[in-house]
């Protein structure tokens, strides 16, 4: 029988080991691109401002800042644990979602795996036993005389009481005769198994139980039986001397269990009462700002507009523009698509409507270089006023915008300061 | 006391049987119960995380650069070293701590105005620059308060929420860290503790 389950067991375990592996990630290949190892290393970055949320999962501001810093550092060609180094100076090593594995922070990967090693050991051991105790008592109907007392109560007390119910069903007339007799001839077999009643069945007669052999009630009889040791000084026999010894190991282990317990809360306290970190609360709680909706809406909005779908992301535009019109951002972003789509339409109303926007950018942020490079750029293509866009393009390069918005924008900037007949700068000379 | 005792006189076996494991559970629950009471003490008496100072990898080291457009449109620069204390406070309009401090902070620039021993530069944290100009101007507050549209001053200084503020050192050493409505009390025994350990 053992050799049979052994493979059943042993494919078991293959299965759940093979899938635990597979659902780790260590068969997935190694990100290759920039946008991919960006996107792995703001998967493990937990969001400055939130709660158990990775920047990538997270639309607020903090979380933008650290993926477009995060990119940054992976196009200057930083690898991956310079990157998480870099963050970790400046806010602390709980910004990377999984704890560092050392000191105490260690004990957070050691312990759960100590603990399922325990339990399996446990389980291992419990199994084993059930499965010996169950060969003896339970397969073969049988039990020796090292088998657990109590046990043989309980099967003893199990059987007369099968007994019973069959005499009882028998005499209503729900039990044939070869039934009953064939019921009656195993249960009688199995008591008889069991061997002659020793003096701990009392509790049985007391129960109101039907005599297996007589039909008779049973205390005369079992009470009869009862050797001396119910009243006398007991005999320490072996059965009850193993049984005290187990109920010590059990007590023991027990003992052994919440002294682990008690001392790695003691452990554990200290080390979690100490100063939070900023962000950090008791509660778990997420921290919101009235602004992180509209950062979202902003966020998915620069996507659809990169993906090309310029009617949506006006609309997401919009949307912000709605609830919170002087927002800078929605200001310049709608204003550059409508000043696009307005200047492949020729549509003039639409022109307008970008320059009122962009000129409101501007000056709710002054300090945003897109807003400058969106204004210089309608202000030198449709009124020709080069000079115009040259205050907007010095504006814009005096806001240290990123390297590559500078190279996209560097053709529209030069052909603004030449035509205005100013030297070019050097960030944006050819 | 050889003959036959009726049945419910006898000690049973099978009643003494479970009390040690009566014991036991008794014995867990008291644990339990303890554990949970120590539990509830240590964090019903800690301090709550609104008054503290924190730790933060910066404390000790270089104070990160702050440069950038304020929100009245001028570039500032904070020299390095700065030569006075520096209290530099992380800041949003719609914050309420941020408006339980302000007027502390006010109390704090005009008392040490005079001294030039310490300034106040405010950095404006996940808010607008319009909106954050208009509660500036308020309050009262004077002092240069950058813009920061894209967060990067706060991200040099791992700031996840206002208020913020850190006490810069004349030598330019990031000398405390407070995640709370700072007093200008407060300010002054962390500029006194500062003197006295040498910055």
């Amino acid at each position: 029988m053992r050799s049979r389950r052994f493979p059943l067991w042993t494919l078991l375990g293959v299965v759940l080991v093979v899938a635990l592996l597979i659902g780790s990630g260590v068969f997935s290949s190694a990100p290759v691109t920039n946008a991919e190892r960006a996107a792995s290393i703001e998967s493990v970055i937990r969001c400055p401002s939130c709660e158990d949320l990775s920047v990538a999962d997270s639309s607020a501001p903090t979380a933008v800042t650290v993926r477009a810093t995060v990119r940054q550092l992976v196009d200057h060609g930083l690898t991956d644990s310079q990157i998480e180094e870099y963050l970790v100076a400046r806010y602390g090593s709980t910004i990377v979602l999984d704890p560092p594995a050392s000191g105490w922070s260690s004990l957070v990967w050691v312990l759960p795996v100590a603990g399922g090693v325990i339990a399996v050991a446990v389980l291992v051991v419990v199994l084993v036993r059930r499965r010996q105790r169950g060969a003896s008592a339970l397969d073969d109907d049988v039990l020796g005389a090292s088998a657990d007392p109590l046990a043989v109560d309980e099967r003893r007390r199990f059987l007369t009481q099968s007994l019973a119910d069959a005499d009882a069903e028998y005499l209503a007339g729900d039990l044939s005769d070869a039934d009953y007799l064939s019921l009656r001839h195993r249960d009688l077999g199995r008591l008889a198994a069991l061997g002659p009643s020793p003096a701990s069945s009392a509790p049985i007669g007391a129960v109101s139980a039907v005599d297996a052999q007589s039909g008779t009630t049973a205390p005369a009889t079992l009470t009869e039986e009862r050797p001396v040791a119910a009243v006398g000084e007991p005999e320490p026999q072996p059965e009850a001397e193993s049984r005290r010894r187990r109920r010590g190991r059990n007590n023991w282990f027990l003992i052994g269990a919440i002294g682990c317990f008690v001392a790695a809360l003691v452990v554990a306290v200290p080390l979690f009462s100490s100063d939070r970190l900023p962000g950090q609360t008791a509660t778990g709680s997420v921290s919101l700002s009235p602004s992180q909706q509209t950062t979202r809406t902003l966020d998915q909005a620069a996507t659809v507009e990169n993906e090309g779908q310029l009617g949506l992301a006006a609309q997401l535009y919009q949307q912000v523009l709605n609830g919170h019109p002087g927002d800078e951002v929605a200001l310049a972003q709608l204003g550059w698509l409508e000043y696009k789509i307005g200047q492949q339409g020729a549509d003039a109303s639409l022109l307008s409507d970008a320059r009122t926007k962009l000129t409101q950018a501007v000056a709710a942020a002054p300090g945003d270089y897109a807003a400058h490079l969106y204004l210089g750029t309608l202000l030198l293509q449709l009124d020709g006023n080069a000079a115009a866009a040259v205050t907007q393009f010095n504006a814009f390069l005096a806001d240290s915008p990123p390297a590559t918005v500078v190279a996209q924008a560097a053709t529209i900037v030069r052909q603004a300061y030449t035509t205005a007949g100013i030297p070019i700068p050097a960030s944006v000379a050819a | 006391m050889t003959g036959v005792v009726p049945p419910e006189t006898v000690p049973a076996p099978s009643t003494t049987q479970p009390t040690p494991r009566r014991h036991t559970a008794r014995w867990i629950g008291v644990t339990v119960l303890v554990v949970a009471a120590g539990l509830v003490a240590v964090l019903a008496t800690r301090p709550p995380a609104a008054v503290v100072e924190v730790q933060s990898p910066l404390v000790g080291a270089q104070a990160p650069p702050v440069r950038g457009l304020t929100v009245d449109g001028k570039l500032f620069a904070l020299t390095r070293p700065p030569g006075t204390f520096v209290v530099l406070n992380f800041f949003a309009s719609w914050c309420e701590p941020c408006q339980t401090e302000g007027p502390e902070l006010v109390r704090f620039a005009f008392e040490h105005e005079q001294a030039g021993d310490a300034r106040v530069v405010s950095v404006v944290f996940d808010d607008s620059a319009s909106d954050a100009r208009s509660y500036q101007a308020t309050l009262g507050a004077t002092w240069p308060t950058l813009a920061d549209p894209r967060g990067e001053i706060a991200l040099g200084y791992g700031v996840r929420e206002p208020p913020s503020t850190f006490l810069i050192a004349p030598d330019g050493r990031v000398v405390a860290y407070i995640v709370a409505p700072v007093t200008a009390a407060d300010l002054d025994s962390l500029i006194a503790r500062a003197k006295a350990t040498g910055a």
